[in-house]
């Protein structure tokens, strides 16, 4: 390659001589004008805004802006900050292409072909608006307001979602960040301890930190990382379940080399341990714990030998885990993870994540579970109203189908409603921010669900998978250019301090919205005024609902403006377990939903003969399918290869960067292909790659096509009965390789 | 003073934000890189596995090759340190700061020839192609261990944003500096097969990451010095000569009447 460019250049200048030099060089060079500097100015000395919070993922880091002639040249963290400090990851400094990405949606536009096959024509934003308005009252005025449904994702798409859900009175709401990522583990939490886990560990302080299938280092949420590697540094030993030698595994001291699935067998086995050997925390377990026997009985099988054969580990690891674990207790970080759409068994996984907590008695300590005390802020929305459950199709016919799902109702619930139009129609779609056609398995069923509706509207800042399936794509002003949601929390500054320190960040724009991008406030007010709910609007301006909902915090958007973008104030300690903290071993509510009342393990299926599992994760570069167009992230990381175990790689005559395509159990062709990985680092009876690749819309000029889109061949539907939220990592897929397909050796 | 780089792998964990920071302040075009993250492994490394990662950027090497193989006419440059002592030294369009340390480049004689991207083990260097005047057609481009920010009080851009402080920046010279006490603990750099040419970006991990890492990416050799040194020869006659031509060429010719032409309005437009 260096070769190359020299000898280029060398042909190029040997040429040169050859030809005139322009002029006007010449010219230049003799009369000393100056010309422009060949060397990058750097950002130093460019005008600094502040008040950034960042949302290429939600975890909402504070930042601060370069300007240079209008234009937003670099993000930075903001130095004020308590939480990130001056750090952004690879997503956040490359905010600014998403800002100025040349495929950005631009006007609003009509699908004036077919969906799934669109061709867009340029409208005013009225003729847009009274169109998404008039479809969707008359989908209400005909079919009730169940007739609609919402597929809503990020910051900007709680106020529509309120609006749908709450005035206008549909329950058809899926959020992927429940259905399809954290949902399941927040409600099995809700149901063990009362409350959604967050990520609230303090791994910082633990002694040890144990995750399951957490890949920190492919994931990445910056105070998160900075506080699991302080944690390290610390001295903290790392225990990482995983199938794979993950970036974190990568880190670990123990590496579980786990079967896909069996994790709530394996972890069974550590809390049996524990109770058989009285290695628990019998203070907490007797002042904070409810339902100890019924719950040591039904774990009782879970032997060390029992959950080694069905996890394919050694039982002398279990034991180790164990004993690691119990000998550092209470300071231990049991993490709860976050994305958990696993396997469709995963509330059971939750809960006895939860369970483990309780028995080394790790909540509210040091090292443990530690909920900071946040700064209070205002709620302000639209107005509650009650609906009533007629027409929740999670109450259909009396019976509570899901009686742990997260807030909305479950996906496959709405999908199945609206293809058969049973027990209802719904006839009007409303997806904003969020791209099911990637986030929700089985592509072709999401398919069908457009085609069933009246009308389909997309607000979004990119050209998706789903947009095509719009009859009208709405341009949104990105997180670079609007006021939006708040950042609050509470961090210890210094490692000494006695008190933490809360922040309050709201969200500023960076620089004004370009061509006709407009925010959530202004888009969803519109189509209420055109809805009739002109009466209902509770603010008038993304500004004035922040500013509103800054209230109880004394604080104004002008007033942390003057501060630097950020409040900081004195707070709180979590405090040591408050009295009425119980958690639930054994939940006679659970039991009495007709689910178990102990954590149990729910074997999934196996892998099919000349098959493997199919897994998939993040990549440190992308959020989910958000960012992949992006240009920087785009040449980080072009593709997913998919990581193969090297021994079956032999046996298929497969090396490393060989092309390959897909077929899963179901008989569905991957689109595209995409390069092997061979690696010791993963099992034989799966295959792993990154989320979020091979994209099909042609307005992706970067990203579209590069890479496979695993969930494509994520056909095969898991329900987690208990929530109802999708599992994902239940199909299974051979190789294929120049048309022909390769089974996988047993 | 020598200025240099640790990266912690016990810290790092690969997330690209290195990288992305550099793009943006320096503008570096998609096509390239002033630094870059390669993720190793998972492989063997003995009975172990190991997996970890290769953040690398240019090494301002001690002896650094790239330097000696400019071929463009040198200058004398005087360079001050901080307590106002000036060294001045004759360099070509790329030279060793004899102050702190750093391997720097003057965009405006360097005449693209690429000879420095070629000598280079580690691929630090890049030819890019959109800085263009008429000295040379594409300039050579590099990490400079952001010294316009430090000079300002800042960090480097990678450090500023790296999310675990994997990255430590400073003068290897003083053994108070966090850098040099890495060095101490066995931080070292990605020496070429049988070179000593004393890279100061320099890796601190676990054993089996850094076997992997120095099992993986030492470069096998400083490229064939005599190979390069002869196409730069070739350049360095070529280019002056070439330069000579267009000058004769045109103020030879009628050429010449336009140039003053256009030299006058030129002077009017100026003064």
């Amino acid at each position: 390659m260096a070769f190359n460019v020299t000898r280029r250049k060398f042909l190029q200048t040997a040429s040169l001589a050859a030809v005139s030099i322009p002029l006007s060089k010449v010219v230049c060079a003799e009369t000393g004008v100056t010309k422009a500097s060949l060397e990058p100015k750097g950002t130093m000395n460019d005008t600094t805004v502040v008040g950034g919070l960042c949302e290429m993922c939600f975890w909402r880091c504070q930042m601060v802006g370069k300007v240079r002639d209008g234009q937003l040249i670099k993000l930075e963290g903001n130095p004020k900050s308590i939480d990130n400090g001056t750090s952004i990851c690879a997503r956040g400094n490359a905010g600014i292409k998403l800002l100025y990405d040349v495929d950005r949606l631009k006007y609003p536009l009509k699908n004036v072909g077919k969906r799934g096959e669109p061709v867009w024509k340029r409208i005013s934003w009225q003729e847009a608006l009274d169109e998404c308005g008039s479809k969707l009252k008359a989908v209400v005025d005909q079919h009730g307001p169940q007739g609609i449904c919402v597929f809503p994702h990020g910051a900007s798409a709680k106020y529509p979602m309120h609006y749908f859900e709450r005035t206008v009175g549909t329950h058809n709401v899926s959020e992927a960040s429940f259905f399809q990522c954290r949902g399941v583990r927040d409600t099995a939490y809700m149901a063990s301890i009362n409350e959604a886990p967050e990520e609230y560990v303090d791994m910082a302080n633990a002694k040890v930190i144990f995750l399951v299938g957490c890949h920190f280092g492919e994931n990445i949420h910056v105070s998160h990382t900075k506080n699991y590697i302080k944690g390290l540094q610390n001295g903290a030993k790392l225990i990482v379940a995983d199938p794979r030698y993950s970036a974190s595994a990568a880190k670990s001291d123990i590496w579980v080399q786990i079967k896909p699935g069996t994790d709530t067998a394996y972890l069974l086995a550590i809390m049996n341990y524990l109770v058989q050997n009285k290695k628990y925390n019998q203070e907490f377990v007797t002042n904070h714990t409810a339902g100890f026997d019924k719950f040591s009985q039904s774990i009782a099988e879970w032997t060390l030998d029992k959950a080694a054969k069905e996890c394919e580990i050694p039982a002398a690891q279990i034991k180790e885990v164990a004993d690691l674990l119990a000998a550092n207790a209470p300071n231990v970080t049991i993490h709860p993870g976050r994305f958990s759409s696993w396997y469709g068994n995963d509330f059971q996984r939750g809960r006895a994540l939860a369970c483990l907590t309780a028995l080394l008695g790790a909540y509210y300590v040091k090292g443990g579970w530690l909920p900071p005390k946040k700064p209070k802020l205002s709620k302000t929305s639209w107005a509650a109203e009650e609906h009533g459950n007629e027409h929740n199709l999670n109450y259909h016919n009396n019976k509570m189908h899901h009686p742990y799902a997260p807030p909305g109702t479950p996906t496959e619930l709405i999908r199945d409603c609206a293809i058969s139009g049973k027990p209802y129609p719904i006839k009007g779609c409303v997806v904003w921010g969020q791209n099911p056609m990637q986030t929700i398995p089985n592509q072709e069923k999401m398919k069908q669900v457009f085609k069933a509706m009246d009308f389909v509207m997309c607000v979004d800042v990119m050209p998706t998978d789903v947009t095509m399936w719009a009859d009208i794509l709405l341009p949104e002003s990105s997180y670079l250019e609007r006021y939006d949601e708040i950042k609050v929390g509470a961090t210890y500054v210094k490692a000494d301090d006695k008190e933490p320190t809360q922040y309050i960040a709201p969200r500023y724009p960076m620089v004004e919205p370009q061509f006709e991008r407009k925010d959530q406030v202004y888009i969803t007010n519109e189509i209420a005024k055109r809805m009739g709910h002109e009466k209902d609007i509770p603010v008038q301006s993304l500004e004035e609902l922040v500013n509103k909902t800054l209230e109880a915090s004394k604080t104004t958007l002008a007033s942390i403006k003057a501060e630097g973008g950020i409040h900081l104030q004195p707070g709180k300690p979590a405090g040591a377990v408050p009295e009425d903290f119980m958690v639930q071993l054994f939940s006679d509510e659970i039991a009495d939903a007709g689910f178990p009342g102990a954590p149990t393990y729910i074997p999934v299926e196996n892998v099919p003969a000349g098959h493997a599992r199919l897994l998939f994760g993040r990549a440190p570069v992308h959020s989910f399918s958000r960012t992949q167009n992006n240009i920087w992230l785009h040449h980080a990381m072009p593709v997913n290869p998919v990581w193969l175990n090297d021994t079956v790689a032999a046996k298929l005559g497969l090396k490393e960067g060989d092309s390959v395509g897909f077929i899963n159990s179901e008989g569905v062709k991957s689109r595209t292909t995409t390069i092997v990985k061979v690696t010791p680092g993963i099992r034989k009876d799966c295959v792993y790659m990154y989320h979020g690749y091979g994209m099909v819309n042609p307005m992706l000029s970067i990203c579209g096509g590069k890479g496979v889109d695993e969930q494509s061949l994520i056909t095969k539907i898991a329900i987690d009965p208990e929530s109802g939220v999708h599992g994902m990592r239940n199909n299974f897929v051979k190789l294929t390789k120049d048309g022909k397909t390769l089974d996988m050796p047993a | 003073m020598q200025y240099g780089m640790i990266i912690d792998l016990e810290r790092c964990v690969g997330c690209h934000a290195c990288t992305i920071a550099c793009l943006s302040e320096w503008e570096v075009p998609v096509e390239f890189h002033r630094n870059w993250v390669y993720r190793l492994g998972p492989s063997k490394v003995g009975d172990e596995l190991a997996s970890t990662y290769y953040p690398g950027l240019c090494n301002h090497c001690t002896k650094p090759p790239c330097v000696d193989v400019c071929p463009a006419d040198p200058v004398k440059m005087t360079f001050t340190d901080a307590t106002g002592k000036t060294i001045t030294k004759s360099v070509a369009a790329t030279w060793k700061d004899p102050v702190n340390g750093t391997v720097q480049i003057d965009k405006s004689r360097c005449l693209g020839c690429g000879a420095c991207v070629e000598v280079c083990p580690y691929n630090a260097r890049y030819i890019n192609p959109a800085m263009i005047d008429d000295v040379g057609d594409g300039k050579a481009d590099k990490c400079t261990y952001c010294m316009p920010r430090v000079e300002a009080g800042l960090l480097p851009a990678c450090v500023q944003t790296c999310i675990t402080n994997a990255r430590i920046f400073g003068d290897l010279d003083d053994p108070n500096s966090e850098v040099a006490k890495y060095v101490k603990k066995g931080a070292k750099g990605l020496e070429p097969k049988g070179g000593s040419i004393g890279p100061n970006s320099k890796y601190y991990g676990k054993k089996k990451d850094i076997s992997l890492l120095f099992q993986d990416y030492t470069p096998a050799a400083i490229a064939d010095i005599d190979a390069v040194n002869r196409r730069t020869m070739l350049t360095a006659m070529i280019k002056p000569a070439m330069r000579k031509a267009q000058d004769l060429g045109l103020l030879g010719l009628a050429g010449a009447m336009l140039v003053q032409g256009l030299g006058k309005e030129e002077e009017k437009k100026n003064g």
